[in-house]
């Protein structure tokens, strides 16, 4: 009879050892997966200053070429304005899905009115051909890359956490600790249909303007 | 260009890392200056520890931008070194008519996009549109060496000469090892003498395994000593392990 309690409360403790165990590498799971997805949010979030970051550049040599439309210009500052006043608590990824996509919705704006402007300028061959604007578009375009691979991965490491989280029986553990799924950069409304910033370097098939 | 996180991209390939540094698998240019690019992109990353890579493919193997597919390329092949994430690949797609630079997150500062897009633009895409295929590499790969030069330090040694040699050792170790079980084994069939004889071979046995799994190591060494031996000779290329966030340029012709 002994033995067969020592035996119960033997099992007993194994259990609860082996569960403490699980519990442990899941719990420190979430944490390191979260970890990925703030570091990749610093990553997104460099490249979107990088772009801002471009933009002073881009107007004042924009603006220096005769009479250039004024309004185009005046767009992209306003939707660089607007981005400023969307920082997301830096260092952290987004919590909160609204917060997400006003950030996007910001960003979004910045990017049609940026390809708007260099659809303007396609009428302005003086500035076409300024070696300042060439360098500018070059960057511009790469940095154009650079947010859309960032992004891209940010959503991969997004969906990796969310896994984890919401799959039972990990689920019953994240709610205990708050460890709440990350949306994710959406594709925008109609977003095949957006402009993609697409520069043309005197490509004469593609720019009759030439 | 739209950012669905379960993106599947339908009909895309992507090829493996190159064998070597100069690749042409379109078959452009001439034998001569794929040998003279390929030992200079060599020596290039013993002097640096810079990988640089050029990938020429007859078509583009994907339904997606060219500096999007590249850019995962690139990703999986991990041009340059772990630490320094220090690789460039020049892609071209003859008959796309297309080119990409990809640029490692070590080299942006070395090769920022503007002096890749003046090297697609300027050195190699006015000589490639007339058909000057030879000319236009050079001139691109001229353009990216003198660009990244002095950003990094080498050890005079490539990665792929590092793998050769740890394979080496590999294949000594295990030879040391296996010299050193044929001695216990010889050693304990004396003891044991005939009257173990069943005894030995079923213990024979148990060691048999990991035997086998020995024997496996060891001719999976050889076989690729064999091959690093081959090719030793002409610059073959491995990837140190780099990494890519889209920097770079491109154009087409």
């Amino acid at each position: 009879m002994k033995k067969v309690v020592l035996v119960v409360l033997a099992g007993l403790v194994a259990a609860v050892v082996v569960l403490g165990l699980m519990l442990v590498s899941t719990y420190n799971g979430f944490v390191g997966s979260a970890q990925e997805v703030d570091k990749q949010w610093a990553q997104v979030e460099t490249v979107y200053q990088r772009r801002a970051d471009l933009i002073p550049n881009l107007v004042k040599t924009v603006e220096g070429a005769a009479n250039f439309e004024k309004s185009a210009l005046l767009e992209v500052t306003q939707a660089r304005a607007a981005v400023g006043q969307t920082q997301i608590n830096s260092g952290q990824a987004p919590t909160a899905p609204e917060q997400l996509e006003k950030f996007q919705k910001a960003q979004d704006n910045l990017s049609s009115a940026l390809s708007r402007l260099l659809v303007v300028v396609e009428r302005y061959p003086d500035l076409k051909a300024n070696s300042g604007f060439l360098q500018l578009q070059a960057q511009l375009e790469g940095t154009e890359n650079r947010i859309s691979v960032e992004r891209n991965r940010f959503n991969e490491v997004v969906q990796k956490y969310n896994t984890r989280v919401q799959r039972f029986p990990g689920v019953l553990l994240a709610g205990l600790f708050h460890f709440q799924p990350r949306p994710y950069f959406k594709a925008a409304a109609g977003s095949e249909t957006a402009p993609k910033v697409e520069f043309n370097f005197g490509n004469q098939k593609a720019a009759p303007a030439k | 260009m739209a950012f669905a996180p379960f993106e599947t991209f339908a009909k895309e390939v992507i090829p493996p890392v190159p064998p070597r540094y100069f690749n042409d698998y379109a078959g452009v240019v001439s034998a001569a200056t794929v040998a003279e690019l390929n030992s200079r992109l060599e020596d290039f990353e013993k002097k640096t520890s810079s990988q640089i890579v050029v990938a020429i493919y007859s078509k583009m193997e994907s339904d997606s931008s060219i500096d999007d597919y590249t850019v995962r390329v690139a990703q999986a092949w991990k041009v340059g070194q772990k630490e320094k994430r220090n690789g460039a690949i020049l892609f071209m797609f003859i008959a796309d008519r297309k080119m990409f630079l990809q640029v490692g997150y070590g080299l942006e500062g070395a090769i920022p996009d503007a002096t890749a897009k003046q090297i697609t633009e300027f050195e190699i895409k006015p000589r490639v549109r007339n058909g000057d295929y030879d000319g236009g590499l050079r001139a691109g790969v001229n353009a990216i060496l003198q660009a990244a030069q002095g950003e990094y330090k080498g050890t005079g040694r490539t990665v792929a000469q590092r793998v050769q040699a740890r394979r080496g050792n590999n294949v000594g170790a295990i030879f040391v090892v296996l010299i050193f079980i044929l001695i216990i084994a010889s050693m304990s069939r004396r003891k044991r003498g005939r009257r173990g004889g069943r005894m030995y071979r079923s213990s024979g046995w148990g060691t048999g395994g990991g035997w086998g799994g020995w024997g496996g190591g060891w001719t999976g060494g050889g076989g690729s000593w064999g091959g690093g031996g081959g090719s030793s000779g002409g610059g073959s290329f491995s990837s140190g392990g780099g990494d890519f966030g889209g920097g770079g340029a491109g154009s087409s012709w």
